[in-house]
């Protein structure tokens, strides 16, 4: 039909709802993810996050492994935070073996997984500021996270995987001359927020890219389940290291920051707040590091009793926890992984609804998830 | 109006620091290394390449077990007169597509003072076949 028999016909009146793929190969859905997204015109009316690009079968590959060998599977669930996933699977097993790993332990286990806090939202600091168009800061972001790489190599020999907290406690004592490191790094991580707030927090823009956008309710949040840092953006002040410490977190001094509206905005501040409470975190630990045994006496073959456990932990994206159940032998019989940022990414189907094309990315990026663990 | 213009204005400032912080930068020393010329040393429990000693190996098997990935195969040395297996390998294969180089297997072998099979400081490694992957040790 040329133009203008359309205008005649009045063809050009219909309007129809368009589905539009955001994914499965998007640079900002940082992995593959894929959103289908029903919009009218600009605005979305239905969205609909689709996961299993990254299917591994962990929960089923761990009925095949030992105890200690899905350490290494564990690894590889969130690999911005492999010391978190180490951390809680160990709690796992170290709950039906009853085994208390020793006070040393768990200040190194603090330390690590608190300096991989502040790795990983530091890789949601720079990538955050790649959705909303400020490439500056991620550079700066990954330098500094490459000096918290360079400690965990020190400290494990690997980047990423770490497997570093074993059950029991951890594979081996601090290298000579890390504190010292650690604590430079701590002081230079210091002034680094300062520069962080000019690049991106200050700016008038991303702030205005980001205030409103979003806005996940409490009720929401609530149903949902989401947990983490994404929950704290709406005003709940929950955190498990304060409401059910494990490896001794009561006896650090933190703060837990909330937000107020439960945007993008609020999400990504409780994110840069939770990185200097982890700095103190981390100092604390150092000073009060005592010495001894970094290790409890653990069987070489490890067989629980039959039974079953839950354990849990506040990984960097929210509460991270393990459902195993042994049978008496040295595999498990069912594992299931309480991933939070699955959970969290249910919410965007909720939250997507209303909003224009152009602040999907700065959703979904505030969101933060990590495709390795929402489908494991 | 008045609204506008101080927009353009807190907006114009707010990226001048920001160019302010990135100038700073500018003038200190480059943070990169440049990889191929210049190289760093890995530390010491850095988790490379595995290497495996053919002639202290006993042939326990205790890495095989260790390895969650099921990479490591390895066949004892069968005297061929009394037809017993001694404490010895005839050859030993690790599969390093497959390999998490996690340390389970050093960790697992009891050889003192050096472990048989144990991580090196190595990170180049690269293959062009799948094959090349399965590295293989023999003990003539
Ligand atoms: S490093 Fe780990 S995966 Fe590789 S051979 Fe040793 S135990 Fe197996
Ligand atoms: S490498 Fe070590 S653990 Fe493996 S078979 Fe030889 S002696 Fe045993």
């Amino acid at each position: 039909m040329t133009t203008e028999v359309i205008k005649i016909k009045g063809a050009d009146l219909q309007t129809e709802e368009m589905i539009l793929n955001l994914g499965p190969q998007h640079p900002s859905t940082h992995g593959v993810l894929r959103v289908i997204l029903k919009l009218d015109g600009e605005v979305i009316i239905a969205a609909e996050p689709e996961v299993g690009y990254l299917h591994r079968g962990t929960e089923k590959l761990a009925e095949n492994r030992t105890y200690p060998q899905m350490l290494v599977i564990s690894d590889r669930w969130d690999y911005l935070s492999a010391m978190s996933n180490n951390l809680v699977w160990c709690l796992a097993v170290e709950k039906l073996l009853q085994i208390k790993p020793p006070e040393k332990a768990d200040h190194l286990r603090v330390i690590m997984v608190e300096l991989n806090r502040i790795a990983s939202h530091l890789v949601f600091f720079g990538t955050y500021g790649i959705d909303i168009g400020a490439y500056t800061p991620f550079l700066h972001a990954f330098r500094e996270r490459e000096k918290i790489l360079d400690l965990f190599e020190e400290v494990s020999g690997a980047r990423m995987t770490y497997n570093y907290i074993r059950i029991g406690g951890v594979m081996a004592d601090l290298p000579a001359d890390w504190v010292g490191k650690c604590r430079s790094f701590l002081e230079w991580m210091k002034d680094r927020f300062p520069e962080y707030d000019t690049l991106l927090t200050g700016n008038p823009i991303f702030q205005d890219r980001t205030k409103g956008i979003g806005v996940l309710s409490q009720a929401q949040a609530i149903t949902y389940g989401v947990t983490g840092p994404n929950l704290r953006g709406s005003g709940i002040n929950f955190d498990l290291r304060k409401d059910e410490p494990y490896c001794s977190y009561e006896k650090f001094k933190f703060d837990v920051p909330t937000g107020a509206n439960g945007d993008c905005w609020d999400r990504y501040w409780v994110r840069i707040q939770e990185m200097k409470e982890s700095v103190k975190i981390v100092e604390q630990a150092l000073d009060g590091l005592p010495a001894g045994e970094t290790n409890a006496k653990v069987p070489r073959i490890l067989r629980p009793p039959m039974g079953e456990t839950y354990a849990q932990i506040e990984a960097p994206r929210g509460s991270l926890g393990i459902y195993t159940i042994s049978d008496a032998n040295d595999k498990p019989y069912r594992v299931h992984v309480r991933a939070p940022s699955f959970i969290n990414l249910t919410m965007l189907q909720e939250i997507l609804v209303g909003q224009k094309v152009s602040d999907v990315v700065a959703t979904l990026g505030s969101i933060d998830i990590v495709l390795g663990e929402v489908d494991r | 109006m008045i609204g506008y213009f101080t927009n353009i204005y807190k907006v114009s400032a707010a990226l001048l620091e920001g160019m302010w912080v990135t100038f700073k930068w500018m003038f200190r020393p480059s943070m990169t290394v440049q990889y191929p010329h210049e190289k760093l040393t890995p530390p010491e429990r850095f988790r490379g390449t595995l290497v495996f000693d053919k002639d202290s190996c006993t042939a326990c098997n205790l890495c095989v077990k260790a390895c969650p990935t099921a990479c490591i195969t390895l066949e004892p040395y069968v005297d061929p007169a009394t037809n017993k297996r001694l404490a010895k390998i005839n050859w030993y294969q690790i599969d390093f597509g497959k390999c998490n180089y996690c340390r389970l297997c050093e960790e697992a072998c009891p050889t003192k003072p050096v472990k048989s099979v144990r991580h090196s400081h190595g990170y180049e490694w690269a293959m062009t076949d799948r094959k090349e992957m399965n590295v293989k040790w023999v003990r003539p």
